[in-house]
């Protein structure tokens, strides 16, 4: 089917360290079509960053099939990795990952510079502008990261990770470091983008924010319990 | 106190785990401050400590220059009567010793051992109150004209050529046919004032009368010798200038007074007397190399410094997090300071042990190696100076590296840095600190690395410079006269010529000349043009009409010596071409005449391609010939010669003993003075350029590498404060090309600031000290600047790449992780 945007097969993680073996991902199934939002919860070390990290190509599984619109990426170089993240997936962390020496126009522009084809000026200037105006933020386009809020500055992440146009929006926590106030603004940013069509991912300890997604996965010791069809995409 | 030593122990304890940060440090100081100490001891030892002789501030030497016609230095050399008269006279000194310095054989000693002799009055041990092991010292009984067979030895002598018999003081040594009684054994700790050659030790001391100088010579006053010398005690209330004002008209009156009537060679020369003090004479130009070495090891404690101070500002982001955590339960900023230099005085306490240790090791080399370039090494040992220093630098530098590690601490930020827990920034040395260290680390390793590679161009150029004549399988030998009645030449010719057909049949022996090799010496011979009475100084030899095919050193015009020439004593010389140019500017001199102030002039015969002997330079120092060879002139040697040179056939060895056998056999008052390889007397002439190659190539290595692990270290530290940042630029999709390049492009603006420090620090040099880089600013530098700038830069590369490696050649969560 051509909407399926993500589609993980059997995916296993397993970590080895000084001769222990952690075993954080077993049995994964997930499918992800076009325009769901998706929210992954679970108690603590259940693996669930290790699950987003595994679906935003950040790290490789241990075994198993991951497809991204068609394309087989299970078994990537480093480099190939990095340039189907740049192409296909945006990256919303806790802590933000904002670089503090450059300013906000620049942070939300840096992906458009890693790209294959280096975009023009202008077309560079239009989606960034474009982007930040979606999380309301264009007023602060010259400022340095940590001039801003917290809340500011972790719209100012999910500007920088839609710049590229990926096929899904992967968010860690984005609230972890937020008080509610700012946790709120956030998390109708991302509402309002998936309403205009865009593919999320989330993680969430909070079950107010997770009911916002129309697919709630629980995962539990890296397996996933519950696939719960909430609500049916538009 | 508790409160310190519980600082020590939680200083201690948090060291251990880190063995890596500890060995650096270690490493780097200890061999740098080793290094540093050891010269700073040195300097001292020879820019500031007296001489070890009671009144050495009263030491003086007088040396007797020869001025030409145009106030020019000739020369500094005492004629042998001169030397008497000054010291006869009585004038300006409280007491003052002659010597002259030479070799012999102790032709009594079983192995006939060749050493080195020194000539002197009896003033000479009294003035320098010589400590003795054994007897006694010279003493009126051997003032000048007593001649009494007498000797003394220096420990080494008595300990190896007599294994310090207790009855040395009955023995008897003979040297050319005189036997001496042995009277005193100068003790271990006695040193002797340098005067002649660096590291040069006498082992034989002489009453005065039977010093070498022939009949002839003890009369000459137009013949110099610069063994010749004269120490003493200045009056107390004579000041220097006032000794050389009085001494002056003194020797040049009686010099004017006795030179040959007949000879105007030295028409409007003069004597002029200079009297300096003995540390200044000892010290001669070595204080230029102790200052150089000094310099040098400074620079390497600044680029040591350098790296260790990136070394504890990693460390102290590091630690930052327990600090916050310190500062949350009540650490004010000088309980943090207390705590960090508890940690860098540890270390430091523990480098300069290691220093020390290794300090005494460098004078152990010094004196193996140095010997032979600095005067006085072998004093050098771990004193008061080395201590205070080894205290000082202690201190400095462990106050140094805490203040620099807690100046970096922002107080006020600790708390955000716990409220945050950790996450985003941490604790970041500003973009432009980190510029800045690289940008002088940068500098500062261009300008040493530059300067090394220079120094170290020359002493490889001295040594690899062609001689011009070929040293291989031929050795010198020179025979010794036993006995006092020494044999004229037309006596000695048939000697001679018995040796050189027993010679000639040894089985190893593949050709025989008669003289002595290049390498064993020249003289210098006064000589002036017939046709423009032009006065020339160039050096002299006589050789036989084999010499010049022995050494492969061709004749380029005209023709060779024969033995008929040699016969007859004719008149004939063969130059060389920088004599020839000086004589000529076409070179072209064929059939001159030179005369030597004798009545006959020699007939220039044939003309020589110039030789380059290590250490040589003209005499004649205002000479055209300057920059372009040595001039040098040859005559026809007599028969009666008493020197070879063999030529072995390759493989082949001849020792001293048998040697020695064959001249007995032939005339048993004939034994070997010298028997010597030429490349070992051409090494040893090298001796100087070889050390100083090693010296350079070591400092410089140890430039490299510590330049290398500083900007490294730098680098690095850079890389890794932006591991989150290169892990977030990871998950949106930056290749490694991309990484590496944004690296290298960051360092770059950094470097190349550092090449401009380094340009600025050259000009500063060149203003302060023109007149010593002028002459080395030529297009030749240029590979230099080149070889120096690819250097750094793939060092640079390099320190980019290796940092980075470990996290763009993993997955990228890893760089990630710990910001989650
Ligand atoms: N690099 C690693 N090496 C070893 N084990 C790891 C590694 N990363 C994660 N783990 C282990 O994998 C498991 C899952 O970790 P993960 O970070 O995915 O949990 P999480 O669900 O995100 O927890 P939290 O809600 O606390 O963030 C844990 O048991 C963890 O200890
Ligand atoms: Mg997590």
């Amino acid at each position: 089917m051509t909407d399926i945007k993500i589609e993980m097969n059997n995916i296993a993680k397993i970590f080895e360290t000084d001769d222990v073996e952690t075993h954080a991902l077993k049995d994964v199934d997930i499918v992800i079509r076009a325009g769901e939002y998706v929210s992954i919860a679970g108690p603590s070390g259940c693996g669930k960053s290790t699950l987003l990290s595994l679906l935003g190509l950040l790290d490789m599984p241990s075994s198993g099939s991951y497809i991204i619109e068609g394309v087989d990426v299970s078994n990537l170089s480093l480099d190939e990795a990095a340039g189907i993240r740049n192409e296909k997936i945006g990256f919303v962390f806790q802590s933000f990952n904002l670089i503090d020496e450059l300013s906000v126009f620049d942070n939300v522009a840096l992906p458009l510079q890693y790209k294959k084809e280096l975009p023009t000026d202008d077309f560079i200037k239009t989606r960034v502008e474009a982007c930040l105006k979606m999380v309301e933020m264009s007023h602060r386009a010259g400022h340095k990261p940590n001039q801003l809020s917290g809340g500011q500055q972790q719209r100012i992440a999910i500007a920088r990770a839609l710049v590229a146009d990926p096929a899904i929006l992967l968010v860690d926590e984005p609230t972890g470091n937020l008080d509610s106030k700012s946790g709120d603004t956030v998390m109708a940013v991302l509402a309002e983008l998936n309403k205009n069509g865009t593919t999320i991912c989330m993680v969430t300890h909070d079950t107010r924010y997770a009911d916002m997604a129309n697919i709630q996965l629980k995962l539990l010791d890296g397996q996933i319990v519950k696939d719960e069809l909430l609500k049916v995409a538009v | 106190m508790r409160k310190l030593i519980l600082q020590y122990k939680q200083a201690w304890a948090s060291l251990k785990k880190k063995p890596g940060f500890v060995l650096t440090v270690l490493m780097t100081m200890g061999i740098t401050l080793g290094a540093l100490l050891c010269v700073v001891t040195l300097n001292y030892l020879l820019l500031v400590e007296p001489l070890p002789y009671p009144e050495q501030e009263r030491l003086f030497v007088a040396e007797h220059g020869l001025i030409g016609a145009k106030k020019e230095t000739k020369a500094v050399a005492y004629t042998y009567p001169g030397l008497v008269h000054l010291y006869k006279s009585k004038q300006a000194f409280e007491q003052a010793s002659m010597m002259m310095y030479g070799q012999d054989v102790i032709v009594s000693h079983s192995s006939q051992p060749l050493v080195n002799i020194a000539y002197v009055t009896p003033d000479l041990h009294q003035i320098l109150a010589s400590p003795m092991a054994l007897g006694r010292m010279f003493e009126a009984s051997e003032a000048l004209d007593t001649n009494n067979p007498v000797a003394m030895l220096s420990y080494n002598t008595w300990m190896q050529e007599y294994n310090g018999s207790a009855d040395i003081l009955e023995k008897k040594i003979s040297l050319s046919g005189v036997s001496y009684h042995i009277v005193g054994v100068l003790a271990e700790h006695f040193v002797e004032p340098e005067l002649e050659i660096i590291g040069r030790k006498t082992q034989v001391w002489l009453p005065w009368d039977y010093n070498q100088a022939g009949k002839w010579q003890r009369q000459a006053f137009d013949n110099i010798n610069g063994s010749l010398k004269f120490i003493g005690l200045l009056k107390q209330e004579v000041s220097q200038s006032q000794a050389q004002q009085l001494l002056t008209p003194l020797v040049n009156d009686r010099w004017q007074a006795g030179l040959p009537g007949d000879d105007d060679f030295f028409k409007g020369w003069t004597i002029n007397m200079h009297v300096r003090s003995v540390k200044d004479r000892i010290l001669g130009e070595s204080e230029s190399i102790a200052v150089m070495l000094l310099a040098g090891v400074v620079g390497l404690v600044l680029i040591a410094c350098a790296n260790i101070s990136n070394l504890f500002m990693a460390r102290t982001a590091e630690k930052q997090r327990q600090m916050a955590i310190q500062a949350a339960i009540g650490a004010t900023k000088k309980h943090l300071f207390k705590a960090m230099f508890a940690e860098t005085s540890l270390l430091m306490f523990m480098s300069i042990i290691l220093a020390l240790v290794l300090a005494q090791f460098g004078f152990y080399i010094m004196q193996q190696y140095l010997g032979a370039i600095l005067p006085r090494v072998n004093e050098l040992s771990l004193t008061p100076i080395t201590f205070a220093s080894a205290v000082l630098v202690t201190i400095i530098f462990a106050l140094f590296f805490a203040k620099l590690s807690t100046r970096m601490i922002n107080y006020r930020a600790l708390n955000t840095t716990l409220q945050s827990s950790g996450k985003g920034s941490g604790l970041q040395v500003s973009k432009k600190t980190r510029q800045v260290l690289i940008a002088s680390q940068v500098a500062l390793a261009t300008v040493l690395v530059f300067a090394n590679f220079s120094l170290l161009k020359d002493a490889v150029k001295t040594i690899n410079a062609p001689i011009g004549f070929a040293t291989d399988n031929i050795s010198t030998l020179i025979l010794n006269f036993s006995s006092s009645d020494i044999p004229s030449q037309e006596e000695a010719k048939p000697i001679m010529a018995e040796i050189m057909e027993k010679l000639e049949a040894l089985p190893q022996v593949e050709s025989l000349a008669q003289g002595n090799s290049p390498l064993d010496g020249f003289w210098v011979r006064a000589l002036t043009s017939v046709a423009n009475n032009e006065k020339y100084t160039p050096f002299f030899k006589s050789v036989d009409h084999h010499y010049f095919n022995m050494i492969e050193q061709p004749i380029l015009q005209g023709d060779n010596f024969t033995m008929a020439q040699r016969q007859d004593g004719a008149n004939v010389m063969i130059v060389n071409q920088a004599f020839a140019k000086q004589l000529k500017a076409d070179g072209d001199v064929l059939g001159m005449q030179i005369s030597t102030g004798r009545p006959d002039s020699f007939k220039i015969i044939g003309i020589v391609k110039d030789i380059t002997i290590p250490g040589d330079s003209p005499t004649d120092r205002d000479s055209s010939a300057l920059g372009s060879g040595v001039p040098r002139v040859y005559v026809p040697n007599g028969l009666g010669g008493q020197s070879f040179m063999l030529k072995l056939k390759s493989g082949q060895t001849v020792s001293r003993k048998q040697l020695g056998t064959l001249l007995a056999e032939v005339d048993s008052r004939y034994s070997v003075f010298s028997f010597n390889a030429a490349s070992a007397i051409l090494t040893q002439t090298l001796f100087a350029e070889i050390t100083t190659a090693v010296t350079t190539t070591v400092l410089a290595s140890l430039v490299f590498l510590l330049a290398g692990i500083g900007l490294y270290g730098i680098l690095s530290y850079g890389t890794q404060l932006r591991r989150f940042e290169i892990g977030a630029r990871m998950a949106i999709g930056a290749t490694r090309k991309h990484l590496i390049t944004m690296i290298i492009g960051d360092n770059t603006k950094a470097v190349l600031a550092g090449f401009i420090g380094s340009i600025v620090l050259f000009a500063l040099a060149y203003i302060s000290l023109s007149e010593y880089i002028q002459p080395f600013l030529t297009w030749q530098v240029l590979p230099m600047v080149v070889a120096t700038l690819v250097l750094i830069i793939l060092v640079t590369l390099f320190a980019c790449y290796w940092p980075l490696r470990q996290y763009i050649n993993k997955a990228a969560i890893y760089s990630l992780r710990g910001s989650d």
